[in-house]
């Protein structure tokens, strides 16, 4: 019996050892069968599609799709490399070991939904989620922090939407794919992002759970703009000093306690009364916004990234939704439930209830009883130290978690593009962005967003237009339409200074404000502004400490002729200047502000109050009638000027003084009044200077940006010409000189020491009747030179009496010129005459050594 | 001798010279008919121009106290005098006369150039004073010795030099001596110095000049040190504690002390002087008495300051309230006035004027009681700042008198200095007494010097010869404390005096100023009314 049941038990095992061999033949066959598919894609994939297809196209629930789905057959897989065309045998054993988790789960937890393990690839090959995240640092900068990155990959890949809403899709794309076609939804974009992050060090991972209507359609229309926020002003919270030891008291207050509560309870109600209506208002519009609701809520599957705290001082856990690159908290009511989430080492599975969203969730990823984790040992540290054995066991699988994926690669071309076609639209609660790549409109347009009144997106209420690489580095215009405001923003580095320009009309003498770098001005002028009869300007750091400066003007004289406002300035009725101490002089000698009353002929000034004192020293000039018709006479008299002074000084009662104070004012004034004029002039230059800035908009391009730099293109290029004639010369300098005299032989013989002796006397004859030729060559030029000059010459002896001095001019540089001709003639036949046999010897020389001579030579030598 | 004084007889400056010298150089046309009018006044004329008068001797001059230009060329003066009080001056010409030595030039330290061109001169001194001199002229003078060039080094500012027509100009070495000593002069004799000849002037005297330079910086070392300790000293004598930082003290109660010095060199008394129970514990406490001052001094200062702080904040809050009021009067004060003068009839312009004059003594009133108001606060602050400062000062000095230490375990006041110095008597008592016994069985010892032996004859000139040593002791500690005690009561009692002088000054000003503005106003408004009247 022992030996029968021996012998039975040695069959089964036979029998089992046949079943597995025959199991994994048929394995392997089937790999081949598919390895052969893929070969013989074009008859069989396109049926399997067509299935495929139909068969989605039956489930499919109909959803309002306006971008065209991103379906496999769009995605030309020939080019693809291997690994996504086949399962390494680890990749199997993954498979296997996800096969065998996901029905251990499903096991246990029969009332869940089947988890998204192995999705298909684009090749239809099952792949496990984890190893289709590819960590990768993009070398570009920008891309290093989370919220760039995010925002690059919500640039540049359209959003196509879920098959299924409610069901995770049945493929899941290399990043590479997604990449090259710009298209994905939740998954491949979450899947891009957080390949990214976990490349530059964040601590992320994908989530497959479920979200809201808007989240997963990517419908930001109830979303406010992030533009508009306008950042809230941190209210500076008043440092209370302490009152020192010896701060004087106050003085005693008489005012009622009483009579002062009973107004602010007076004022709170007031105030509380506004608030509720204000409350009520936004109640009101509150509802008009809130959208219908979703019948589907809390099923929609979406997939976002959720970045976890501690690496990359990280202060605290978020979610990142990879559609609109927008941070969330992990409280926030968007995200409505996690199934599963995963990074490019393992899996766990949401064990904890999501009944209030996500809200109560706990990210503690070791906590083996709120997360179920696939695999060992890639847990996080906290569980690692006390299941240390157990860890070592499965240390292979860990290692060996390769991605499929190639590494992820963005073009610079595409990184500067970014949005599909440069170009890419918006839509925000009464908001709408638009986004363009930079050079992709003429005028350097990047970004513009339109704000509305009404929610309907009928009403304009402003536009920002965001501008880049603008020769006259405008970089914002803002327009407001209600009021027709329109404000440019410049960066520095305009011609002229301008720093920010805001006006209704580009005519000169209307409302505007014009703002100035001042430190790139030579006058330090801050802002000018301007309404069509003041002008007020505002300096800093000057030398004669002017800091403000008004002007009134007058109603135009009519003219005759047509006046422009160059032509015909507008008369100044009056000019007020203030100006900052002037450390260097005494107070009372430092004008602090001087009026030019110049229609009532009155110059007021005010000096600089002293240190201890309150009030400032004051002087009136009257110029009544003190100017003759013929000259400046002026009389003067002690009631022209009328003085207060805080310290009464002796030298400024006499008349002498203030006759020199009122001639320097005078002067003053003249200046005052024509500097005036130039900054009007100087508005017309800058009016000018921006309108036809308007019309050209040309853009710079950076010495660096090789691509457009058209300049350094064509230097480029010209190097390129340039390498490429001096390599042709050195290819003719290599010239056979022998070529034409070989050619008279029959080819591909062997010469004879004749021949070859034939061939060089040839050669050296041609050479010499060459030299010879250009010698007379010469000869005869110099020689015609020579003659013409000596029959001018002739000429003019024999006319030189009746010559006109212009011909006589004619002659004298005919002369100069065919002197220098037969000059340079001669030192030409000189040189020509020296350098001659030299050169032969030198051909000779050649001759000699060139190798199919040589020899034959050398021997007859 | 330039010029012999034959063609005309000297003159001396004299008030018609001077006049007529002003009126020449007054301004043309217009302004020099009111100039005329007026007359001009000494003071105010900034530059004066009294060449080629055969001026003999500078006098008079005391007037022009803002001159700063002065040329007195081509004249015959002998001696530069009386130029004392033109402490404005930055130009003076002194050349073409026959001036012998520099001298009388110590109080124009504004002085820039001076020219001393052609005269008699033959030493270059007495410039000190003239820290911001840039041109100096001496051509054509007596001067022999390149000893004279080093003097011109103090003059930093120094740029422009001309020497030519001097017997050193004879020199062969002459120009490069000069570039080399003097680096930053940039023109001499009229011309510039180009780099080059500064490089080789340079490379000719480069060890002498680096002597030189060594030697000014050790003088200048020395001197910077010297300014050091004494603003070292200055610093303890504000915290009253000067010399406690060692045994200062100590050694000078032994200075005058004859006897004292006598008995130390008694057997047992040299160890006890210089043992740790004696000497050491008195610096000890002088030093502790040093730093317990300098902390209090630290205290006190920083009362002080906070007390200024404040009572320049509270007097800056109150101006800006004053102007703040004035500028709001004035506003409106203006709108008032421009409407008077446009309004015809008569009644309406007396009942603005009275509306006017109404507004003018309200901001009288006004800010006569935030002057007052100020007044009254800072009175109160004074008074508590007064209480607090002489609280500290008195808890400083009865810490530093007191018979109880400040702190238990510290040595630090006079009185333990006093205990000390009265137990070393003691035992100092006690090694004399029993010297004394051993004299009188006659086995002193042999070494003792014929002074020290005088001293022990009997008992009473040992025990007066100790008393006194003692008496002296006591008297310089308590001298020393006296003179602590008293120079920090009258510190306080000036400071606060100060304090309140300054505060009353401040409100005379003030209450001045504000009915000064006042007064303008009220008599622009009456003159108003008396043009409206003759209109």
């Amino acid at each position: 019996m022992e030996v029968l049941r021996e012998k039975v038990e040695e069959e089964e095992e036979a029998e089992r050892e046949d079943a597995a061999e025959r199991a994994e033949r048929a394995r392997t066959e089937k790999m081949m069968r598919q390895v052969e598919v893929r070969k013989e894609e074009t008859t069989l994939t396109q049926e399997m599609l067509r299935d495929l297809e139909k068969k989605l196209s039956e489930i499919r629930i109909p959803v309002s799709v306006e971008v065209p789905a991103f379906t496999k057959d769009t995605i030309d897989i020939s080019m693809l490399p291997v690994s996504y065309k086949t399962n390494t045998s680890k990749e199997e054993q993954l498979l296997q070991l996800a096969d065998n988790f996901s029905r251990q789960y499903s096991h246990l937890c029969p009332d869940r939904v089947p988890l998204f393990l192995h999705p298909l690839n684009e090749c239809e090959v099952p792949k496990f989620v984890s190893t289709t995240l590819r960590p990768t640092l993009m070398p570009y900068p920008e891309l290093y922090n989370w919220d760039s990155c995010a925002q690059f990959v919500s640039d540049f890949l359209t959003m196509v939407p879920l098959p299924d809403p409610l069901k995770p899709p049945l493929h899941l794309y290399s990043s590479s794919t997604v990449l090259k076609y710009q298209k994905g939804n939740c998954f491949d974009f979450s899947t891009l992002l957080c390949s990214m992050l976990i490349g530059s060090g964040y601590d992320a991972y994908c989530v497959n759970g479920y979200g809201s209507q808007d989240l997963c359609h990517m419908d930001l229309t109830r979303e406010v703009c992030p533009l508009t926020v306008k950042p809230k002003e941190t209210i500076k919270r008043e440092e209370k000093v302490l009152p020192k030891k010896y701060t004087i008291r106050p003085p005693r207050d008489l005012c009622s306690r009483f009579e002062q509560e009973q107004e602010m309870k007076r004022q709170q109600e007031i105030r509380a009364q506004e608030e509720k209506r204000l409350k009520e208002e936004e109640e009101r519009l509150m509802e008009a916004e809130k959208a219908n609701p979703d019948a589907l809520h809390g099923l929609r599957v979406h997939s976002w990234v959720l970045v976890l705290s501690g690496k990359r001082e990280v202060p605290e856990n978020f979610f990142i939704d990879p559609f609109t690159a927008r941070s969330y908290s992990t409280q926030d009511e968007h995200f409505l439930g996690i199934e599963s989430l995963w990074n490019h080492k393992n899996y766990w599975i949401n064990m904890q209830d999501c009944w209030n969203c996500c809200k109560d969730l706990i990210f503690d990823l070791g906590d083996p009883v709120r997360w179920e984790y696939m695999l060992l040992g890639t847990d996080k540290p906290e569980l690692f130290l006390t299941e240390d054995d157990s860890g070592i066991n499965n240390e292979d699988d860990v290692e060996n978690l390769h991605s499929w994926v190639e590494q992820i690669e963005i073009s610079p071309e595409a990184f500067e593009t970014r949005c599909p076609n440069g170009k890419k639209v918006i839509q925000y609660k009464r908001a709408k962005l638009e986004k363009w790549a930079p050079y992709l409109n003429h005028n350097g347009l990047v970004s513009r967003l339109t704000t509305y009144e009404d929610l309907e997106c009928t009403n304009i209420l402003e536009i920002k237009e965001w501008y880049r690489n603008r020769e006259d580095m405008l970089e914002l215009r803002h327009i407001n339409k209600t009021t027709a405001l329109k404000t440019d923003y410049f960066k520095p580095g305009h011609p002229r200074a301008l720093r920010v320009h805001s006006y209704k009309s580009m005519q000169p003498e209307m409302d505007r404000v014009i703002e100035f770098y001042e430190t790139a001005r030579v006058d330090g002028l801050i802002k000018r502004e301007e309404t069509p009869r003041t002008m007020t300007e505002y300096y800093r750091g000057r030398s004669d400490f002017l800091s403000y400066r008004h002007v009134d003007f007058g109603p135009r004289v009519k003219k005759l002729t047509l006046s422009s406002a160059e032509s015909n300035p507008r008369p100044v009725v009056k000019i007020t200047e203030r100006f900052f101490r002037n450390p260097a002089k005494p107070a009372e000698e430092d004008v602090a502000e001087r009026v030019f009353l110049v229609a009532e002929e009155r110059i007021q000034l005010r000096y600089h109050c002293r240190e201890d004192h309150i009030t400032a020293s004051k002087r009136e000039f009257l110029r009544r009638s003190e100017v003759d018709s013929e000259g400046n006479k002026i009389i003067v008299t002690p009631d022209m000027c009328i003085t207060f002074e805080v310290e009464p000084m002796e030298h400024t009662k006499k008349l002498l003084y203030q006759y020199e104070t009122l001639m320097h004012l005078k002067k003053e004034e003249k200046l005052s009044r024509r500097q005036v004029w130039e900054s009007e002039l100087e508005v017309l230059e800058i009016l000018k200077l921006l309108k036809e800035e308007e019309e050209v908009h040309t853009l710079t391009i950076s010495i660096y940006d090789t691509k457009r730099n058209e300049k350094s293109k064509e230097y480029r290029e010209a190097m390129e010409r340039m390498m490429h004639e001096e390599h042709l010369r050195q290819v003719e300098t290599q010239l056979d000189y022998l070529a034409p005299f070989l050619v008279q032989l029959p080819p591909g013989e062997k010469l004879t020491r004749w021949q070859a002796v034939r061939l060089k006397d040839e050669c050296l004859s041609d050479f010499k009747q060459r030299l010879i030729n250009k010698a007379n060559l010469i000869q005869a030029r110099f020689e015609k030179e020579t003659q013409e000059l000596q029959k001018k010459q002739q000429w003019y002896q024999e006319n030189q009496v009746t010559l006109t001095p212009e011909d006589e001019d004619l002659y004298l540089s005919y002369c100069s010129q065919a002197m220098f001709r037969i000059r340079i003639l001669e030192q030409r036949l000189n040189r020509h005459k020296e350098l001659a046999p030299l050169k032969y010897l030198a051909l000779e020389e050649k001759l000699h050594k060139d190798p199919r001579l040589g020899e034959l030579l050398k021997m007859f030598t | 001798m330039n010029r012999l004084y034959t063609s005309l007889e000297p003159r001396v400056i004299d008030d018609g010279m001077l006049k007529l010298a002003v009126g020449e150089q007054r301004p043309q046309e217009e302004a020099g008919k009111l100039a005329k009018q007026e007359g001009i006044l000494f003071k105010d004329v900034l530059s004066l121009q009294l060449d080629f008068r055969n001026i003999l001797r500078i006098d008079n001059l005391w007037q022009f106290e803002n001159l700063k230009k002065l040329q007195l060329n081509n004249n015959i003066i002998e001696k530069i005098e009386g130029l004392e009080n033109l402490t404005h001056l930055v130009w003076l010409d002194l050349s073409f006369n026959n001036i012998e030595t520099i001298e009388g030039l110590d109080t124009l330290v504004n002085l820039e150039d001076l020219s001393l061109f052609n005269n008699c001169i033959s030493n270059i001194d007495s410039l000190d004073a003239l820290i911001k001199l840039q041109v100096l002229s001496l051509g054509n003078n007596q001067i022999d010795n390149m000893m004279n060039i080093i003097y011109l080094r103090r003059f930093r500012c120094l740029r422009t030099l001309s020497l030519s027509g001097n017997p050193i100009s004879e020199v062969e070495d002459y120009k490069m001596f000069i570039c080399a000593y003097l680096p930053d002069l940039v023109y001499l004799d009229f011309r510039r110095i180009d780099d080059h000849t500064k490089e080789v002037a340079e490379a000719k005297h480069h060890y002498s000049i680096e002597e030189l330079k060594h030697r000014e910086n050790l003088m200048q070392a020395q001197m910077e040190e010297e300014q050091a300790r004494r603003e070292e000293l200055e610093k303890h004598k504000t915290a009253f504690v000067e010399h406690l930082n060692g045994s200062f003290l100590f050694d000078s109660m032994y200075a005058e002390d004859s006897e004292g010095n006598k008995l130390s060199s008694l057997p047992g008394v040299s160890e006890l002087l210089e043992s740790l129970t004696y000497r050491d514990k008195f610096v000890i406490i002088c030093v502790n008495i040093f730093e317990y001052g300098l902390k209090h001094q630290e205290k006190r200062k920083t009362e002080l300051d906070t007390f200024s702080e404040c009572v320049h904040e509270a007097i800056q809050e109150n101006q800006e309230q004053g102007k703040r009021k004035i500028a709001k009067f004035e506003e409106k004060h203006l709108m008032s006035l421009s409407a008077i003068r446009e309004e015809v009839e008569m009644p309406n312009i007396e009942k603005m004027i009275l509306e006017c004059s109404t507004d003018i003594s309200e901001l009288f009133d006004a800010l006569m009681t935030l002057e007052m108001q100020l007044v009254e606060q800072l009175e109160e602050t004074i008074n508590m700042f007064e209480r607090n400062i002489v609280h500290l000062v008195g808890l400083f000095i009865k810490n530093v008198q007191s018979l109880y230490p400040f702190c238990d375990d510290l040595l630090c006041t006079m009185a333990q200095c006093r205990d000390l110095e009265n137990h070393h008597h003691e035992k100092l008592l006690e090694i004399s007494i029993s010297t004394l016994e051993k004299a009188v069985k006659g086995n002193l010892d042999k070494d003792l010097s014929e002074d020290v032996r005088g001293l022990f004859v009997d008992k009473n000139t040992i025990v007066n010869a100790v008393g006194a040593s003692h008496d002296i002791h006591l008297l310089k500690i308590d001298n020393r404390e006296d003179e602590l005690v008293t120079r920090i009561n009258s510190w306080c009692t000036r400071l606060v005096d100060k304090i309140r002088r300054d505060e009353i000054m401040r409100n005379r000003k003030r209450v001045k100023e504000i009915s000064l503005y006042i007064d303008h106003m009220k008599s622009e408004l009456d003159n108003l009314e008396y043009s409206d009247i003759l209109d």
